[in-house]
C-alpha cells in the first residue's frame, strides 16, 4: 500500500473500527442494560427488510421515545414519524437477528447518506447496533418465525445510470429498482454456534466470498500435496564464529528455528494454495511432518490471504505445482451444482496461486491423520539419475535418491556462512554402471533458500549418506535444491519409482577421470608423472592431533607450548600438516598443465616428496621429479583456456 | 477527503475497499478515448494485468467481477470498478486518446485465455 495513500488510511481506520466494534460487542453481552446516555443514538422499529448483495436493508420507522414505553403491540404505523432506510453488514445482520417489527439501538457513530433523488434517507456504518427485547414479545417471535425464511433480494441497478457517467445511452433497457426477486431460503445463521461449521471443499470460493479479512467459522477441506520449510522472510542469523576455524566444526551450520513449515494443499477443485503455518518449527520436524501428513485430509480454518501470485511472479512454486499437474483423479467443476460433472482431461495449468496463512498466530490446520491417503495425491516421482539428466525441459521439479560422496561450499565474499551453497557430489547405481557419455558423479547444488534440518547437516558432514531429494529443481544441465525441495534421510513411505533402479551401489565408487570435458566445480580421479613442484606455494603448520584444529595459538602460559580451541587443551604432540601444489602431466589431459594441491595427511607417499623438499631443505628436484602418482580424488577448481591449466585440490571422499 | 466518508466506502463496498483505494493512490487508472467519442476504462491490477472497465454499464474484465458479481451476486461491483469510480470523483484518471481502432481493440480483447 502506498504509504499516506488513501488505502493506508482506511486500513488504520479499518482497524480502529474493529477494535471498537468488538469492544463493543463484548460490552453488550456483559452488560445487558441499555445505557442511560441516549445522546446521538438512533431508536428505529424495522418494518420490513430484504437483502441486496450481503447488505441488509432494513425500512425503518424512527422512534422518538425510548423503546420501553412502547407496548408490544403497537404494530401502527405512526404516519408522522419519519422512514429510514437502515443498511446492516453482513456480521451485524448475524448478529442482531432481527425481524420486523423488532425495535434497534444504533449507537453512534453512524452515518446518514441523503441520496440526491430518493427522499427516504440512508444510515450506514451501523456496527453498534443492539436489538431491544421486549420480554413478552421474544417467546412469540421465537415461534411464530423458523430458521428458514424468505429473504428478498433486489436485482442490482446500473452504477453508472444512478452516477449519470460520460456516454450514458437512455435507450440501452436498465432494470428499474421495482424488480424484486424473490430467492430459494436462505439460512443465515452463521452465528448461531462456533461449532456448526460449513466444510466446504472449495479454496476459490471461500477466497472470493470472504476476502481479504480472514474466514472466521467456516473450515475447507483439502488434500496436503507436500509438506516442505521455507526460510524466514527475516534472513538468516549470520554465525560467523569468532576464532574458531571452519575445518573442525561441521561445514554447514543450520539455524533451526528460522523456518516456516508450510503446506501445499490442493481442493477437489483441483486448485492450490500454499499454506504458511505461523508457528516457528524446526526443520528437523520437517521429516517427521512429511511422513505424517502428506496426502491426507485437512481442514483449514482462520485462514488469512497473505498473497495471490501468479505464474509469472512465482516460478518456484508454479514449478511444483506443475509437477502435480495434472491431477490424477478427476476434479470438480466450479459453478455446478452438487452432482456436478467431474472434468479431468484439458485441463489448463494453474495461472495462480493463493498464499494462505493462520491469523493472529493461531493455526487452524486440522490433518486428519488417521484417514487414509486421498486419491488425489500424487507422491513424487523417483527417477534414477542417468534419466534426470536427459530431462528435455527446464525447471522441472524431479526427485531422486542419491548417496552423496563429497560435499562442498562454495564460498563468496561478504556472505555469511548460512547462506552459502553447498555443493553436493552424488551418484547412484545408474550413473555408476554406464560406460558412455554421461558422468559417473552428479553435482547438485543447495542454495541456502533450501532448509537444511539439523539432523541431515550434521550427517552429511560426517559421512557418506544415501539422501532423498523430493522435489530439486532440474534446468539448464544442474540439479539444484531450492526453496520447496527436501532433502530427507529416509525414504518416504509413498513414491512412485518409475523405473527407476533403486539398488544399492555394488563395489568402490568410482569418478570419472580427469579429461578434455571435465569443468570446473566438478569432481574427477587424476593420474600422471610428477613434472614440477611450485615451491612458493608450499607450507606447513602445526595441527591439534584429537581434533584436527589447523589453528592453534600460542599458549598464553607458556608460550613455547600449543593450545587448541576447540580442545581448550594444550596440544602436546601437534601433527604436522603439509600443503604442496605439484605439476602432473596427466595422459588423460595431455594437452593441459595439471595442478594439484595435495596434503599431507592424505596422500603418504608424497608425504615423503614433501618431507625432503621442506624440512630436509636441500633435495635435488630430479629425484623429485618423475615420480608417479596414482589415482588421486580431486575437486575441480578451475579450467582455464588460455593458459590451458586445470587447477585441482585433492580430496577425501565421504 | 475526511474519515467518515472512507469509512462510508468501507461500509458499503466491504472487502472491495481497501484494493481500490490502493489502485486510486498508484493512479492506475486511464481513461482511453477515441476521436468519436467512445470511452472505456483500463485499470492496471495488482498483478501487472489490465483489465478494462465499461462506462456505459457496470462490467469489468477481471474473474473476481465474472466469480463475485455475476455469478454469485455477492458484490456490487470489483475493485476495479470502484477505482474507476473513485478516480473519476477525485479527478485522478489517467487520460489516454487512442484511435478507434485501438479503443474497438481494448473493447473486444476479452476472449483472452486466463491460463
Amino acid at each position: 500500500l502506498c504509504r499516506g495513500g488513501l488505502a493506508e488510511r482506511l486500513c488504520r481506520l479499518q482497524n480502529r473500527e474493529r477494535s471498537a466494534i468488538s469492544f463493543w460487542r463484548h460490552q453488550c453481552i456483559s452488560d445487558a442494560k441499555i445505557p442511560s446516555d441516549k445522546s446521538g443514538v438512533l431508536i428505529v422499529k424495522i418494518l420490513e427488510m430484504f437483502e441486496e448483495c450481503t447488505i441488509q436493508v432494513a425500512i425503518c420507522q424512527q422512534l422518538e421515545q425510548s423503546a420501553a414505553m412502547l407496548s408490544s403491540e403497537d404494530a401502527v404505523v405512526n404516519a408522522g414519524e419519519p422512514i429510514l432506510k437502515v443498511l446492516f453488514a453482513r456480521e451485524t445482520a448475524a448478529h442482531l437477528k432481527s425481524r420486523p417489527q423488532d425495535v434497534i439501538h444504533i449507537y453512534p457513530p453512524w452515518q446518514k447518506l441523503l441520496l440526491k433523488n430518493a427522499d427516504v434517507p440512508v444510515i450506514m456504518n451501523t456496527y453498534f447496533s443492539q436489538k431491544v427485547l421486549l420480554s413478552e414479545h421474544s417467546e412469540t417471535t421465537e415461534k411464530t418465525y423458523g430458521l428458514t425464511k424468505m429473504l428478498i433480494r433486489k436485482n442490482i441497478t446500473s452504477l453508472a445510470q444512478t452516477f449519470r457517467l460520460d456516454d450514458l445511452n437512455d435507450d440501452l433497457c436498465q432494470e428499474s429498482s421495482d424488480n424484486q426477486v424473490a430467492c430459494a431460503p436462505q439460512i443465515h445463521n452463521n452465528c448461531d454456534s462456533k461449532e456448526q461449521s460449513a466444510v466446504n471443499d472449495s479454496l476459490l470460493e471461500m477466497v472470493e466470498s470472504q476476502g481479504a479479512v480472514g474466514w472466521r467459522e467456516v473450515q475447507v477441506r483439502v488434500v496436503i500435496q507436500r509438506v516442505y520449510c521455507l526460510p524466514a522472510r527475516e534472513g538468516y542469523r549470520s554465525h560467523i564464529q569468532g576464532n574458531k576455524p571452519l575445518r573442525a566444526t561441521p561445514i554447514i551450520n543450520s539455524d533451526p528455528p528460522n523456518a516456516r513449515l508450510c503446506l501445499l494443499v490442493q481442493d477437489a477443485y483441483g486448485m492450490f494454495s500454499e499454506v504458511q503455518l505461523q508457528s516457528p518449527s524446526s526443520a528437523d520436524d520437517m521429516e517427521q511432518y512429511c511422513s505424517r501428513w502428506e496426502g491426507k485430509f485437512c481442514c483449514l480454518a482462520g485462514m488469512k490471504i497473505l498473497q495471490r501470485t501468479t505464474r509469472g511472479r512465482a516460478l518456484g512454486l508454479f514449478s511444483l505445482i506443475d509437477s502435480l499437474w495434472p491431477p490424477v483423479v478427476p476434479v470438480k467443476v466450479p459453478g455446478q451444482s452438487q452432482d456436478s460433472e467431474m472434468i479431468t482431461t484439458n485441463l489448463t495449468p494453474p495461472s495462480f496461486c493463493y498464499i494462505l496463512t493462520a491469523q493472529s498466530g493461531e493455526i487452524h490446520v486440522e490433518v486428519d491423520e488417521q484417514e487414509q491417503i486421498s486419491n488425489l495425491y500424487q507422491p513424487p516421482a523417483v527417477h534414477a539419475l542417468k534419466d534426470i539428466l536427459q530431462i528435455d525441459g527446464c525447471n522441472e521439479r524431479c526427485s531422486f535418491w542419491a548417496r552423496v560422496l563429497y560435499l562442498r561450499l562454495q564460498t563468496k565474499h561478504n556472505v555469511p556462512i548460512n547462506q552459502r551453497e553447498i555443493w553436493l557430489f552424488v551418484t547412484d547405481s545408474t550413473l555408476q554402471n554406464v560406460v558412455h557419455m554421461t558422468p559417473k558423479v552428479v553435482a547438485v547444488s543447495v542454495a541456502a533458500s533450501c532448509v537444511l534440518g539439523t539432523e541431515i547437516t550434521e550427517a552429511l558432514s560426517v559421512a557418506s549418506q544415501l539422501v532423498f531429494f523430493k522435489d530439486a529443481l532440474w534446468g539448464n544441465g544442474r540439479i539444484i535444491c531450492v526453496e520447496r525441495t527436501v532433502l530427507l534421510l529416509q525414504k518416504p513411505l509413498l513414491y512412485s519409482a518409475a523405473g527407476a533402479d533403486l539398488s544399492e551401489l555394488t563395489g568402490p565408487v568410482r569418478l570419472d577421470e580427469l579429461d578434455s570435458t571435465t569443468q570446473a566445480n566438478s569432481v574427477c580421479a587424476v593420474r600422471g608423472t610428477v613434472v614440477g613442484v611450485n615451491e612458493s606455494t608450499a607450507f606447513s603448520w602445526p595441527a591439534c592431533d584429537r581434533c584436527g584444529n589447523g589453528k592453534l595459538e600460542l599458549c598464553p602460559q607458556d608460550r613455547g607450548l600449543l593450545y587448541c580451541n576447540q580442545c581448550s587443551e594444550v596440544v602436546v604432540s601437534p601433527v604436522l600438516k603439509m600443503q604442496l601444489e605439484i605439476f602432473l602431466s596427466c595422459p588423460s589431459r595431455s594437452q593441459s598443465i595439471v595442478k594439484v594441491k595435495v596434503w599431507h595427511k592424505i596422500s603418504f607417499g608424497l608425504f615423503v616428496l614433501i618431507n625432503m623438499l621442506l624440512s630436509l631443505q636441500s633435495y635435488e628436484v630430479q629425484s623429485v621429479l618423475g615420480k608417479e602418482v596414482g589415482l588421486l580424488n580431486c575437486y575441480v577448481h578451475s579450467v582455464t583456456s588460455h593458459p590451458n591449466c586445470v587447477a585441482l585440490e585433492e580430496i577425501v571422499l565421504l | 477527503v475526511p474519515d467518515d466518508l472512507l469509512l462510508g466506502l468501507k461500509f458499503i463496498f466491504g472487502p472491495s475497499a481497501v484494493p481500490a483505494l490502493d489502485l486510486v493512490d498508484q493512479r492506475s487508472v486511464t481513461r482511453v478515448t477515441s476521436p468519436n467519442g467512445r470511452t472505456a476504462y483500463q485499470v492496471l491490477g495488482s498483478s501487472g494485468k489490465l483489465y478494462t472497465c465499461y462506462s456505459s454499464c457496470h462490467f469489468c474484465t477481471c474473474p473476481a467481477f465474472g466469480f463475485t458479481v455475476l455469478q454469485k451476486s455477492e458484490s456490487l461491483l470489483c475493485k476495479h470498478i470502484l477505482a474507476v469510480y473513485l478516480s473519476q470523483a477525485m479527478g485522478a484518471c489517467q487520460e489516454l486518446t487512442v484511435s478507434e481502432e485501438q479503443l474497438t481493440s481494448i473493447l473486444l480483447a476479452e476472449e483472452e485465455d486466463e491460463g
